[in-house]
């Protein structure tokens, strides 16, 4: 293992499969209070929860994107991934995005939640024959042919670009004695879309508007990867010019994504 | 359906059904057979078959000797033959049990008869067989009198492929477990067909090879098994001729219903059930699969806490002195709050429906009420503790993501116990002292035991820690304790004062107590009531502390049982030492190494000097 780990030489891996990203960070957070007594003294920092990590990533959309990434969906469970030759098997995704322009590579952003033993010790390079068996992918999203429906959205005009983000919150339960979350729930799952154009009509009303669309991605030779559903209220307008530039008009369509109970 | 489901706030809750699988954390209400039970006598279903019938209704039901050993057990069955006891040897005679329903017969002891010799017969039996030392075969029934033909027995460990009933040489794996659990067994003898199967709890278990004529001997004996340990007779009845499988099911459900209600009720699936009939709740098999233990189906979370109370009497006496009465041998009143979160809707459904369900326990006895919740407490208290249910709180903050928080108040946990009330001597955590140790950390507890009742008693290491444990390696040698650094050595390494420190921020309210003359609609005139009049009442706090601290501090308490006294040296810039007890505390287990103790202190005033100590040692014999 060299002093430094060089990005090129670096695996990043969801479960078994590669994936073509352009940033991994991870980091960990312990909560800690320091512990003052009567007479002045520090006893010790104590613990007030466990330690939570965080990883994101950047990577190329090659495909549809991942199942475990649907982050409004039902499914709570873990999510397993490597990083420089490290498993790491407790991760918890909570908010997948990504943005179109025109002509530019769809990257998506993921954020993830991790709990439990992650030796990053072990950090290492990924060997030359590995390395050199890496497969192109067949398809890379792209803004070229990616496109948004407008016509369920109120006076909007022509999209330049928009940005789509699913979140939730994940909040981790611990049974007593255990420093690892028996279950990482999904809480108050949105999904949004921010849009600029060249225009968007009216001035929303005091319940905003009512919006719907369907965002398909596409590579450049046309191939759909993948399609995003967005049935939510346009809740923000704004307008904005500078020196040498079009005016451009930006608006939020939010989507809180409710969950119907199953009689039990 | 049995009527308990009426007393539930949940609604989809069904018998169980063994053509149904099951996920985790359903429940079911289960009764052995869900159709109508009929008393044996009764002849409106056309069956007036009905030869032998002993029970332990009444006490007109037995004969007796002058000693109430019995000496008969009288057929309910006019006309029909008696089982009889008339040896003069008390060891063959069994007891009249008074207060049971059963009889137990047990060793040597046996009741025999003749006359009842049948061909074709269908016979029920409710017997509850004790579990004995050692393992050999232990005759339920016998007919005739050969050594081993003609009877049912049973053998083996009361586990599930070991656990087995015989008909004569034949033995037959049973399905529900065979010893400390009530039984039904069903023989169905037909000579005519030169056939006999048995049926255990409902499940025909099996067919013997071959028919013997000894079972249709007229001899007829129950017991009789040398230094087994008892098996309890509740009910037996037969038939003439083979009844049909409707009408076995009438009558196995009667024995079921009258003397089983323990197992009928409501289970809980403790992981996804199968569809088939091993899987019933009763079953070896079923009970992997189904439980009422709530450890089996929910670990508590973090921020469940516990209240302590003492009930005392105060008795005050002026200038400040008091004494402190305790009510009772269980001083001690804790109500623990239990803390679920992170529950899913199926998950809450179980838990409310457990917490429901809990006055349907068994009677504890005659006098106890029903029988609490065994329940593995959070750290530091003990495990297997007995706790009453009392109130729920369930509150659901999102789809299938609910917080339940049960109190529950602990009843039977005695001052008299040295092992302690709550935070017990278990010899893991908390040990017997003894001058080698493998390490030694602060504030490890160890009981010291003495003659001198000055000296015994539970002792704190206050030193720094020494060899302790690591994760990979265990200590390499032993630690000696020279007697100088015992508990009671000159230059100990413990202490049996409270030496622990409160947190920073702290709060000392006093309040001087007086006398006051009011001069009515002119002034009021002070007085000071006595000596001792700024007695101190107050809280003091121990906020974030790791769970070796914790357990120590919460032993300490324990110890003290509420009432009795110990010295506090008072913080800044008081620095006193006084006197005091601790009638109250509560204790929340934040997160791993991470509680908090909040203690009340009241300044006490008498000196101690006792002049009789309790310094007997209670061994209780069941």
């Amino acid at each position: 293992m060299s002093n430094f780990l060089s990005y090129q030489n670096i695996d990043f891996r969801f479960g078994s499969q590669n994936y073509y990203a352009n940033r991994v960070s991870l980091s960990a957070q312990a909560s800690i209070n320091p512990v003052l007594l009567n007479d002045g003294s520090l006893l010790n920092y104590a613990p007030e929860g466990a330690v939570v990590g965080s990883l994101s990533t950047e990577f190329y959309l090659t495909g549809a994107l991942p199942s475990f990434l649907n982050i409004t969906g039902v499914d709570e469970s873990a999510v397993m991934a490597s990083f420089a030759g490290v498993a790491i098997t407790g991760l918890y995704p909570k908010s997948v995005s990504f943005s179109v322009e025109p002509f530019q590579p769809i990257v998506i952003s993921a954020e993830f939640d991790w709990y439990g033993n992650v030796a990053l010790e072990n950090f290492d390079e990924q060997r030359d024959s590995v390395l050199s068996t890496k497969l192109v992918p067949d398809y890379i999203a792209n803004g070229y042919k990616s496109y948004m429906t407008t016509s369920s959205i109120e006076g909007a005009g022509y999209i330049v670009s928009f940005n789509y983000s699913m979140t939730c919150d994940r909040p981790a339960f611990f049974n007593v004695d255990e420093k690892y979350p028996f279950r990482v729930a999904k809480l108050n799952k949105k999904a949004d879309v921010s849009i600029k154009s060249n225009t968007l009509g009216q001035l929303l009303e005091t319940s905003g508007k009512y919006a719907y669309t369907n965002i398909t991605i596409k590579d450049t030779y046309s191939t759909t990867l993948d399609t995003f559903r967005i049935s939510g209220v346009l809740s923000s307008q704004s307008y904005e010019i500078s020196e040498g530039q079009y005016l451009l008009a930006s608006a939020d369509i939010s989507q809180t994504v409710p969950e119907l109970k199953t009689l039990i | 359906m049995s009527s308990i489901i009426s007393g539930l706030n949940i609604k989809n809750i069904y018998e169980y059904d063994s053509t149904l699988s099951y996920n985790k954390f359903d429940v079911v209400d289960y009764e052995l057979v869900t159709g109508i039970s009929v008393y044996p006598s009764y002849t409106g279903l056309g069956n007036s078959g009905l030869i032998a019938w002993f029970n332990n209704d009444y006490l007109e039901d037995f004969n007796t000797d002058g000693s109430f050993n019995i000496t008969g057990w009288k057929n309910k069955v006019v006309g029909s033959g008696d089982l009889i006891q008339l040896s003069s040897d008390a060891n063959v005679r069994p007891d009249i049990q008074f207060d049971q329903n059963y009889i137990t017969l047990k060793d040597l002891e046996f009741l025999s008869g003749t006359g009842f010799d049948y061909t074709n017969r269908t016979f029920f039996l409710a017997v509850d067989v004790i579990e004995p030392e050692k393992k050999v075969e232990q005759k339920i029934i016998k007919f005739g009198t050969d050594v081993s033909l003609g009877s049912l027995k049973i053998n083996g460990n009361n586990t599930e492929s070991s656990a087995s009933v015989l008909l004569d040489a034949d033995s037959f794996y049973a399905v529900s477990p065979i010893y400390n659990h009530k039984n039904i067994f069903t023989i169905i003898q037909n000579s005519t067909a030169s056939t006999l199967t048995i049926r255990q709890n409902g499940f025909n278990i099996g067919q013997a090879a071959s028919y013997d004529s000894q079972w249709n001997s007229n001899y007829f004996e129950l017991g009789n098994n040398p230094k087994n340990s008892g098996i309890k007779y509740y009910d037996l009845f037969y038939f003439s001729g083979i009844l049909s499988e409707t009408e076995i099911d009438y009558y196995e459900k009667y024995l079921f219903e009258k003397y089983f209600s323990d197992y009928e009720g409501l289970f809980f699936a403790k992981k996804n059930v199968p569809v088939g009939e091993a899987y019933s709740p009763i079953t070896y098999t079923g009970k992997n699969y189904w439980t009422r233990d709530i450890d089996d189906l929910f670990k508590l979370s973090y921020g469940s806490s516990v209240n302590f109370s003492a009930k005392l009497s105060p008795l005050t006496m002026g200038d400040g002195y008091r004494t402190n009465t305790a009510n009772n041998v269980n001083t001690l009143n804790a109500t623990f709050d239990l803390n679920y979160d992170g529950l899913t809707d199926a998950q809450s459904k179980c838990l409310i429906a457990y917490f429901e369900n809990t006055p349907e326990a068994p009677e504890k006895s005659l006098y106890e009420g029903f029988k609490g919740v065994d329940i593995n407490l959070f750290t530091p208290y003990k495990l297997n503790a007995e706790v009453y249910f009392k109130t729920i709180n369930h509150n659901s903050s999102y789809n299938n993501l609910n917080k339940i928080t049960i109190s529950a108040e602990s009843l039977f946990d005695s001052s008299l116990d040295y092992k302690g009330m709550f935070v017990v001597l278990d010899e893991k955590n908390i040990k017997t002292y003894n001058s080698y140790v493998d390490y030694l950390l602060t504030n490890d507890v160890f009981y010291f035991n003495s003659d001198s009742y000055a000296e015994r008693g539970y002792y704190f290491y206050t030193g720094a820690n020494i060899n302790p444990p690591s994760s990979s390696t265990g200590p390499s040698s032993k630690i000696y304790i020279a007697p100088n650094n015992s508990p009671t050595g000159i230059n100990s390494w413990f202490t049996k004062d409270f030496y622990f420190k409160g947190d920073l921020e702290y709060e000392v309210n006093e309040n001087i107590r007086l006398l006051s003359n009011d001069m009515k609609n002119s002034t009021i005139e002070y007085s000071k009531d006595g000596i001792n009049y700024n007695l101190l009442e107050f809280n003091v706090g121990f906020k974030k502390r790791i769970t070796q601290e914790a357990r120590a501090i919460l032993k300490f308490l324990d110890d003290k049982a509420g009432f009795k006294t110990f010295k506090y040296t008072l913080p800044q810039p008081y620095n006193k030492i006084i006197d005091v007890y601790c009638p109250e505390w509560n204790h929340t287990y934040n997160f791993e190494n991470n509680h908090d103790i909040s203690v009340k202190f009241i300044e006490f005033k008498n000196p101690f000097n006792a002049i009789s100590v309790f310094n007997t040692n209670i061994t209780l014999v069941e």
